[in-house]
């Protein structure tokens, strides 16, 4: 009998490609939704990136009946309880998250007092604790990363405590992702770069990692292959509509993979790093993937070298012996690294991003081995491995 | 029907066994931070007074374990004397008995979704390197290869015989002393 076991979860319907935002309204009326919240920040609303979405509303006789524009980079408690506040006083029924993570994992956080009532947060921390369904949530990232439109997670500051509150269930999942390309159309190249390798990360860790199984492996190798076909594509041309959807539907996917299958010690060093030296997310992901995938070449030999096919297409596959296509797909994101620093300088080791000192290194390592993500590495990590992969990395 | 009428009874074995391994457990632990340096450190890192359950859902069999301080842990059987900080929780006793019996690792438990966390994830990754760590030394090398992700590669034979017998026999007084106070 079989000892393989796995669990695929994902509910939410995905609206994607051109004039994708028209469909909100429809959307929303199809649960009886008739007075959304938008949740979104300062920087979203200032590129104009709110316009056509409140157009589409318009267009179709819906309200949007306020807006909540001032979302911080790294969301708290107390910003949570001011726009659930908001919502309570509009009398709205909806919410529409417009933004990157933080706008995102906001506008599930306002959806959880506002469907469970009260103001303290704090109560329904951790995995779990939500029973019953939330108020219609609708998402619209504005990156191509981050996959938080399909993930059942959600991470807020409690700034009086000092401490960053997880919360995790399957409720949290929004009703529908809307991923049109008209709201990634001008990201920075910089931004644009490393939210690409943070989906290409998701997907990688995805399928390497302890919790890969069949569902998320194909939605992962899908994402890897639109984000090498597409990246390079868009950083020429960032007006490519048809790249940009493309960008944006591996971030969902990658999301959807690496919400059902976990992530490993990329995330686990990202995180670290993250908090110890504010460096963005993606551009840790970008930056610690190769070390990694070397680090665990011997254990993930297999699946690492089926990624070849996706990262660099049948040809190259075919040319390449089977017991060199783990280094080959390696060298491929190497390769992938080196061109995204040509064109917008993202950093491809510590010493190149000019933020971190090399005396943070073992802080890193020790802040990493205590990370959630740490399990479901497929080797077993020690301090002194972390520290290895960090050196590494440095220059 | 010989099926129907065994069944019971296997399952009235896998939960006895299930409690006894929560109970040799629970007292490994207790004696494993007094044996080994790696895991007293690692358990001085959680605050004093911490208490970690493992428990099978819904009501099932648990072990609760007290951070006591200077990287000491305390068995209390089966019933915490307060809410518990962090819980390792089994969705059912088959699960429970997959990683007991050693024939799931407990990190592929994790992978596998056979558990949940309740509290603090920092410190439940902390929890499991403890016991990885106690398995390591308290299983025969073969078994505990099936029960972690990587046996140590720095455990040697004689540190390792030596401090299994240390743990054994602590655990063997732990449990005299139990039944002589009850």
């Amino acid at each position: 009998m079989t000892n393989k076991y796995y669990e695929f979860f994902c509910p939410v319907k995905v609206i994607a490609g051109k004039s994708a935002l028209e469909h909100i309204p429809y959307e929303l009326t199809g649960l009886a939704a008739k007075r959304p919240m938008i949740v979104t920040d300062k920087g979203v609303r200032a590129a104009g990136l709110l316009d056509p979405v409140i157009a589409a509303c318009e267009e179709s006789g819906l309200e949007i009946v306020s807006i909540y524009d001032d979302v911080p980079p790294d969301s708290s408690t107390s910003v949570v309880r001011d726009i659930a506040g908001v919502y309570r006083q509009e009398k709205c029924d909806s919410i529409i998250a417009v933004g990157g993570g933080s706008a995102i994992d906001t506008g599930k956080a306002v959806n959880i007092l506002v469907s469970e009532g009260g103001n303290d947060l704090s109560k329904y921390t951790g995995a779990g604790v939500l029973k019953h369904p939330l108020k219609p949530f609708f998402v619209v990232p504005t990156t191509a990363g981050t996959g938080s439109e399909v993930t059942a997670v959600a991470v807020i500051t409690d700034e009086s405590k000092g401490v960053k509150l997880p919360f995790s269930s399957s409720f949290l999942l929004p009703n529908a992702a809307i991923i049109d390309p008209r709201m990634t159309l001008t990201l920075p190249a910089h931004i644009t770069a490393a939210t690409a390798m943070d989906a290409m990360t998701h997907a990688t860790e995805a399928f390497t990692c302890m919790a890969k199984n069949p569902l998320s492996d194909a939605y992962a190798t899908a994402a890897i292959k639109k984000i090498s076909q597409s990246l390079l594509q868009v950083m020429d041309n960032p007006k490519d509509a048809e790249g940009r959807l493309e960008l944006a539907q591996a971030s969902t996917m990658a999301g959807i993979a690496f919400s059902n299958s976990m992530v490993g010690l990329v995330h686990a060093l990202g995180h670290a790093t993250g908090a110890i030296c504010h460096l963005p997310h993606g551009l840790c992901m970008s930056l610690y993937l190769p070390y990694v995938l070397e680090f665990n070449l011997e254990d993930i030999r297999e699946p690492l070298g089926e990624l070849l096919l996706y990262l660099e297409g049948p040809e190259v596959y075919a040319n390449t012996p089977a017991s060199r296509r783990a280094e080959a797909s390696i060298s491929a994101i190497r390769k992938l690294r080196d061109q995204l620093y040509r064109h917008c300088k993202l950093p491809r080791t510590l010493k190149e991003t000019g933020k971190v000192d090399e005396a943070q290194l073992d802080q890193i390592a020790e802040m990493a081995l205590d990370d959630g993500s740490i399990m479901f590495n497929p080797k077993e990590v020690t301090l002194d491995d972390a520290k290895a992969v960090l050196r590494r990395a440095w220059a | 029907m010989l099926t129907k009428r065994i069944q019971p009874m296997i399952f009235q074995a896998r939960r006895l066994y299930v409690e006894v391994m929560f109970q040799v457990m629970g007292r490994a632990l207790q004696a494993v931070s007094e044996v080994d340096k790696t895991v007293n450190k690692e358990a001085a890192a959680l605050p004093d007074g911490f208490l970690f359950e493992m428990m099978v859902m819904p009501d099932g069999a648990r072990l609760i374990v007290e951070h006591t301080g200077l990287g000491r842990f305390k068995y209390h059987g089966d019933s915490a004397p307060r809410p518990v900080d962090l819980s390792i929780q089994f969705k059912h006793i088959a699960h429970a008995f997959l990683v007991l019996s050693f024939q799931e690792k407990t990190s592929v438990a994790f992978a596998n979704d056979r558990m949940l966390v309740d509290g603090d994830i920092s410190y439940a990754v902390r929890m499991t390197r403890v016991l990885n760590r106690l398995e390591s030394f308290i299983l025969p090398k073969l078994i505990a290869e099936r029960a972690v992700k990587e046996y140590p590669a720095d455990l040697g034979l004689p540190e390792k015989l030596i401090s299994a017998a240390r743990i054994y026999l602590k655990v063997a007084t732990n449990f005299v002393e139990t039944v002589r106070a009850s």
